[in-house]
């Protein structure tokens, strides 16, 4: 094996965490909204939302962790309005999930004009410090951040009691109404939740692995995420895989432009991306692997008590 | 006849169209009776109430994108006049931005009423487009059957894209809106964009944006009235209205696609088969949408340009909710944002408030739509103020105009406020602010003042929100906020030496005026707030 094979795959092995860190947490964000009952197609737009906040917090501040906390109050403002939405006034998610995307890319388009008068891009950004690992290089914080949040997300949707009553107000949430517990209140706590882990993903996208915020940067991310949280099975490790498994994807997609004797792939990296795509109408439509919350996309009303 | 059809009837509000097993007289007869039908009063009276609904949602989101602006430092009256008036300027563009909306606005509503959210519009645009462009320059085609084989390709190529997530949906319970939303990432970034780049990449341009080569002039659409912009397209746009207006009101096919929409297992127990419903009604909104994007290759862009629509697709879905999926409505939908589209230019041009500003409102609107229940609670209150004032104008009018007052004054506020806090943001003071109040007077004066125009004027807008929902306390704010806004207009003009003096004054002494007016007549004649309505 060449010292240069060894580089590029400690370089793919740093960019598959890089890019799949992301997709992962915004990911476990999807799968709290959807188990709880609730459609979140808003992850992109959370996440775009996420990735202005953090740019302009340490911009004003020349601190990239505020940034990372400024990230989290505006992922918590778009949840607690997706949640007022269709939670608490019954509208409909899916309706309620796309303006919040137009909503969010308008407004960050706008605030780049009023903070940095340029149409293109922000300024250039303190990024979050890295730390170094041996072969693969320099790593985000929030990669070890969200790899510590996988553990975490599994003990608290299986083994609390706050992650039983999240599933059953998902799943069956006339019986969790019965028992006395407000369905209402767990598909907030899920939106919540879901709105604070995309917009952290958003952060690591703008001062994690870049310096900067561009117009539209999260690029279809938000879904790739809605993918990897579907192909995993609305679960937190399946999560982790098929996040990992796309942002290797995306890393192949680059590393082939440069990488010695892959050449003959560049024309195809359109294809090399489709793949997760593609993977997630199989596994929901073809093999049938997934299976989503029985609830999930349907306010629940309570009965009228007689 | 089983009981779960008859429940369908009453649900659907009569019994199935006979149309198209009848001869063409008694279909014309029956069209007639829907046009006469929708000026009956009933029907009347719903439309205007749904249209009711989709401007107070508009005006809602004006009112929020206002404050944001505010917030920001733009003029939001520059901004809609400016706006206002250049979309004006160029009726033309106002409809050229409209056609492709009318046909995905319709895609996403015709899916809609079959209870299906086609959230893919844009995937099944781009592969129509795309569709069109090549059978534009490849195929050698008389004037006439050009076009119209361009059109009916593009249409079926949108339709296939949609057909795959409908045989998913039907045969294999897949949820539509993923199935939908990847196919659309699998085309517009990925599928269309290597053909545009690679096989099909138009070999005689050096740009670097990935396009095919242009269509024959055989394809192209006439324009409409000498338009640069208007083409075609727009006549195909109102036909498509017409005939999903029939399709689904007259035909009965329509019929058991809306009865599949409304209740799946009655409609099934009435003899429908849901899955053929399912299927035809999303290869027909993805013919839609595929259309809407071949109208536009042939009759503006003359070639495919790979990223060439920007979510015009996307837009399907804000036309069809703020149409409330009905084929009328989408098309005054299209129309209102094609309007908005047309404005957004000359809005960044001459008043310098960014375009982008457009999306923000899409987004309101659509958020607005999204939750009936404000529109509905706001409605009721309009409705009640409005039998109030027209049964004791003397008594309810000062208070009336009061709550305006109290709106305005706090927008006036909140936009001092943001300007203030704009100045310091500039200036860098932000982070050593806490000595500098300590030891600066004028800066303790800058941020005392500051922080009045924010709490006075959250509380104005705490003030009209409280009217609207008719609480008698809320008036005894009106004293204290005509007053704090004389106060302030005055500090702002003497000390910081600003503009704001007439306004604030003006604003402020109405609000003294109405204020006397309104305790007057609430302690003389003791008005009686709620319950009366």
């Amino acid at each position: 094996m060449q010292i240069i094979d060894v580089l590029f795959w400690g370089w793919i092995i740093q960019a598959t965490l890089t890019l799949g860190t992301p997709l992962v947490l915004a990911g476990l964000g999807g799968m709290f909204s959807e188990r709880s009952g609730v459609v979140n197609i808003a992850l992109e737009g959370m996440m775009l939302m996420g990735a202005w906040a953090a740019v302009a917090a340490s911009w004003y501040t020349d601190n990239p962790w505020t940034g990372v906390f400024a990230a989290i109050i505006s992922g918590l403002i778009l949840g607690a309005v997706h949640g007022v939405i269709s939670v608490k006034l019954k509208g409909n998610q899916i309706v309620s999930g796309t303006g919040i995307i137009l909503f969010a890319a308008g407004f960050t388009t706008l605030m780049l004009w009023v903070i940095w008068g340029t149409a293109g891009a922000s300024g250039q950004v303190i990024t979050l410090p890295e730390v170094r690992v041996p072969i693969i290089g320099l790593v985000s914080p929030l990669t070890f951040a969200m790899l510590a949040l996988i553990p975490i997300c599994w003990y608290l949707l299986y083994r609390t009691p706050f992650g039983l009553r999240l599933r059953a107000a998902g799943e069956d949430p006339s019986t969790l109404d019965t028992a006395g517990i407000s369905v209402e209140n767990y598909r907030m706590y899920g939106v919540l939740i879901s709105g604070m882990l995309a917009a952290i993903a958003g952060a690591q996208m703008s001062i994690g692995f870049g310096s900067r915020f561009t117009i539209g940067m999260t690029a279809g991310n938000g879904f790739l995420a809605l993918a990897a949280m579907i192909f995993g099975n609305w679960n937190p490790i399946g999560t982790l895989f098929a996040g990992l498994f796309f942002g290797f994807l995306q890393a192949i997609s680059y590393g082939v432009q440069f990488a010695p004797g892959w050449e003959w792939l560049i024309g195809y990296s359109s294809f090399i991306n489709m793949i997760p795509y593609i993977s997630v109408i199989v596994a929901l439509g073809i093999i049938r692997r997934s299976v989503p919350p029985k609830a999930i996309g349907v306010p629940y009303i309570k009965e009228k008590q007689v | 006849m089983t009981d779960s059809s008859k429940d369908l009837e009453s649900e659907m509000g009569g019994s199935p169209p006979k149309t198209m097993d009848g001869s063409m007289t008694t279909f014309l007869g029956s069209m007639w009776e829907q046009i006469t039908g929708f000026f009956k009063w009933h029907n009347l009276r719903r439309s205007l109430i749904q249209v009711g609904w989709a401007i107070m949602s508009i005006i809602l989101a004006l009112l929020v994108a206002s404050l944001i602006m505010l917030g920001t430092g733009f003029n939001p009256i520059v901004a809609f006049s400016t706006l206002i008036g250049g979309a004006l300027l160029q009726p033309d563009i106002i409809f050229w931005w409209a056609t492709p909306l009318i046909l995905t606005g319709l895609s996403v509503a015709l899916a809609f009423r079959a209870g299906l959210f086609n959230i893919g519009a844009e995937g099944q645009l781009y592969m129509g487009s795309m569709a069109a462009a090549i059978v534009g320059f490849m195929a050698m085609l008389p004037i006439f059957v050009h076009p119209l084989l361009a059109l009916l390709i593009g249409a079926v190529v949108g339709g296939l894209w949609a057909f795959v997530p409908a045989i998913l949906k039907a045969y294999r319970g897949a949820h539509e809106v993923v199935t939908t939303m990847m196919m659309t990432y699998i085309a517009v970034p990925y599928f269309t964009t290597w053909l545009a780049a690679g096989p099909l990449r138009d070999p005689t341009l050096i740009q670097p944006q990935p396009q095919t080569p242009a269509i024959w002039p055989t394809a192209y659409l006439p324009e409409l009235f000498g338009s640069f912009y208007l083409h075609f397209g727009f006549i195909i746009g109102i036909l498509c209205v017409i005939g999903v207006w029939i399709l689904l009101k007259n035909t009965v096919l329509g019929y058991e696609m809306r009865a599949v929409g409304l209740n799946e297992p009655a409609a099934e127990a009435a003899g429908i088969n849901p899955k053929k419903m399912i299927v035809i009604s999303l290869f027909l909104s993805g013919c839609l949408a595929g259309l809407g994007g071949a109208v536009e290759i042939l009759g503006y862009y003359h070639r495919f340009y790979a990223g060439w629509s920007r979510g015009l697709g996307f837009d399907g879905i804000t036309v069809a909710v703020l149409g409330a999926n009905s084929p009328m409505g989408v098309l005054l939908g299209a129309i209102f944002f094609g309007f908005l589209r047309a404005g957004a230019i000359p809005m960044q041009t001459v008043g310098r408030v960014p375009a982008e500003m457009i999306d923000v409102i899409q987004g309101l609107v659509v958020l607005f739509v999204a939750a009936p229940k404000i529109v509905e609670w706001l409605a009721k209150r309009e409705i009640s103020w409005a039998q109030w004032i027209r049964k004791e104008p003397m008594k309810s009018l000062p208070i009336f105009l009061g709550s305006l007052f109290a709106l305005i004054g706090s927008m006036i506020l909140l936009a001092m406020a943001a300007s203030m806090f704009g100045t310091l943001m500039v200036l860098d003071l932000i982070p050593d602010l806490p000595t500098l109040i300590l030891t600066d007077p004028y800066m303790a004066m800058h941020v005392a003042t500051l922080s009045l125009a924010i709490i006075f004027g959250v509380i104005g807008l705490y003030v009209f929100y409280a009217l609207l929902r008719l609480e008698k306390r809320a008036i005894w704010a009106f004293l204290p906020l005509s007053i704090v806004l004389i106060i302030l207009g005055v500090v702002n003009t003497l000390i910081f030496g600003g503009s704001l003096l007439i306004p604030l004054l003006v604003i402020g002494i109405l609000g003294f005026v109405f204020a006397i007016w309104s305790y007057i007549v609430v302690v003389r004649q003791g008005v009686i707030f709620g319950g009366e309505f």
